[in-house]
């Protein structure tokens, strides 16, 4: 079976051993960076920074192919909204459409940003254990008054937990209901809007059970919303301020290109 | 380690679930709660690990009231329950993340929650499973998750409301077996089961109707009764056997009917010797 699109690949590798806290904060400022450079040196500096990441990952790259695959029409998409409805000089006349050098330039750079973001999350989620990434992003949430929103930051971390580990066994209610439909004579093909209702709602019914069978699980495992640890034990390395101080020269050297 | 005073709930349309029940439960205590659906088995469950307030009456758990909200971080220490679908009870995406879940809501350090988690794998032989999903697993199997995910807790008392009724006949087997050997070890067990051929070894059976006890007693003077019948029960088919063969003067003591084997046994011994 094909592993999932973002899916973790356990490894010993230099990236597996960095603090999830680190991982994170450096895809973001990566993903800033992206949208910040405007100049071609700069996209193939990024490029190039991936590259080196993912082969010091040691993961093969179909891994990260496969997370850009699904979003090449989309990204495909935009190139061309961009290749046809930016004014400048035209580089050919195609009926109402005409192309501009100024419109392939933004394309290209538009595209590759976006394959770039997909690129620098997909080393994020190959390379970090799902619970140790909501752990990173529960503790980096942690000093922000999140309690005036109502929520605390370890229900945030709870709550993301959950819905990846729920998301298998939703997926296979929808299938489990759908051939309980379909043996009642809902024909889903021929009639896709009328057979919606038969089934979002016994989807919906069996959902809430389960929601509710998990809470009751939950709570008899002491779970109160309020402060908790974890089993990941999470402490910044001499090898996370080391990455983190390469990621900075990168960042300013892309700045100054 | 547990005591029911006059306890009564009624569901929100008005059903009433449990009724003035009164129950004591000692420490290491085996006991087994049967009855048909809709007698009230699940809400004493409930009651019995705090999930759910009484409406009238109390709950006490070593001396702690459920009805009170400070006292609830005890209650979960001391009382785990165990429920009938395995894959609703999952937390984490790993079987080593699912046990540790309980650990790190009473705010163990690490370094203590992977020692919770060593202790309950290794008590339920789930090793080899520590990296893998709890739901890629068999429906046994993750039913182990589920109790290795309470027993990760250390808790004292362990409520299994129908947790074979899902499995088949091995698998059923194999987890009851599990929580026999936890017994053994001096846990506190609460049984529930449509089935009754499952509590032959407890200590104790209740048999609920409406909400009420209509039967109490050690195994062997329950299975005797008469009025099991009434109750829309039937015998385990060994003790079935053994009542038959003793209209036929045939006696097979009762310690000898648990098993195919040891019934097998006796009746090839009173074979030999006659």
């Amino acid at each position: 079976m094909q592993e999932p699109v973002f899916s973790y690949v356990p490894g010993a590798s230099l990236l597996h051993k960095l603090d999830p806290r680190t991982k994170i904060a450096a895809v973001m400022l990566l993903g800033v960076l992206t949208f910040r450079i405007d100049n071609f040196a700069g996209i193939v500096a990024l490029f190039v920074f991936f590259f080196a990441l993912a082969l010091l990952s040691g993961l093969p790259m179909k891994v990260f192919f496969r997370a850009v695959r699904p979003m090449m029409l989309f990204i495909f998409f935009i190139f061309l909204t961009q290749l046809f409805f930016t004014d400048g000089r035209a580089l050919a006349s195609y009926w109402v459409l005409k192309p501009s050098l100024e419109g392939l330039e933004k394309g290209f750079k538009l595209a590759a940003r976006f394959i770039l973001l997909l690129l620098f999350a997909a080393l994020l989620t190959a390379s970090t254990d799902p619970s140790a990434i909501t752990c990173g992003i529960e503790r980096m949430l942690r000093p922000l008054p999140l309690r005036w929103l109502g929520v605390s930051s370890f229900e945030l971390a709870t709550m993301m937990n959950i819905s990846i580990a729920f998301l298998p066994l939703l997926f296979e209610r929808v299938e489990r209901t759908k051939a309980a439909q379909a043996a009642r004579g809902i024909d889903f093909v021929k009639n896709p809007f009328h057979s919606v209702p038969a089934l979002a709602i016994p989807l919906l019914r069996g959902v809430i059970r389960d929601a509710e069978e998990l809470a009751l699980a939950m709570e008899s495992r002491g779970y109160q919303g309020s402060r908790r640890t974890s089993i990941h034990e999470l402490s910044m390395q001499k090898s996370d301020w080391k990455a983190l101080f390469i990621l900075a020269l990168f960042i300013i050297l892309v700045l100054v290109l | 380690m547990i005591r029911l005073e006059k306890v009564s709930y009624s569901y929100p349309d008005g059903t009433p679930a449990l009724e003035d029940l009164n129950l004591v439960i000692k420490k290491g205590e085996f006991i087994g709660v049967i009855g048909k659906n809709g007698s009230g088995k699940s809400t004493l469950a409930l009651q019995l690990s705090g999930l759910l307030k009484p409406q009238t009456g109390r709950v006490m758990i070593r001396e702690m009231d459920t009805r009170d909200p400070s006292k609830l971080s005890g209650i979960r220490k001391l009382v785990g329950i165990v429920f009938q679908n395995p894959e609703t009870q999952f937390v984490g995406r790993t079987v080593e993340e699912d046990l540790a879940f309980g650990p790190e809501n009473l705010c163990l350090p690490p370094v203590e929650i992977r020692k919770c988690v060593d202790l309950a794998l290794a008590e339920t032989g789930l090793e080899k499973y520590r990296h893998r999903s709890p739901k890629a697993l068999s429906g046994g199997q993750g039913q182990c998750v589920a109790l290795a995910g309470v027993l990760a807790m250390r808790p004292e008392c362990l409520i299994f409301d129908e947790v074979t009724s899902m499995l088949d006949p091995k698998s059923g087997i194999a987890v009851l077996e599990t929580i026999k050997k936890l017994h053994r070890k001096g846990k506190t067990i609460v049984y529930i089961t449509h089935n009754l051929e499952e509590l032959h070894d407890a200590d104790r059976i209740l048999i609920m109707e409406k909400g009420k006890m209509r039967l109490e007693g050690d195994p062997e003077s329950v299975f005797s009764d008469v009025s099991l019948q009434t109750l829309g029960l039937s015998l385990p088919s060994l003790i079935e056997l053994a009542e038959n063969l003793k209209m036929h003067g045939i006696v097979i003591p009762w310690e000898k009917t648990s098993t195919p084997q040891s019934f097998a046994e006796e009746i090839c011994r009173l074979f030999l010797k006659t």
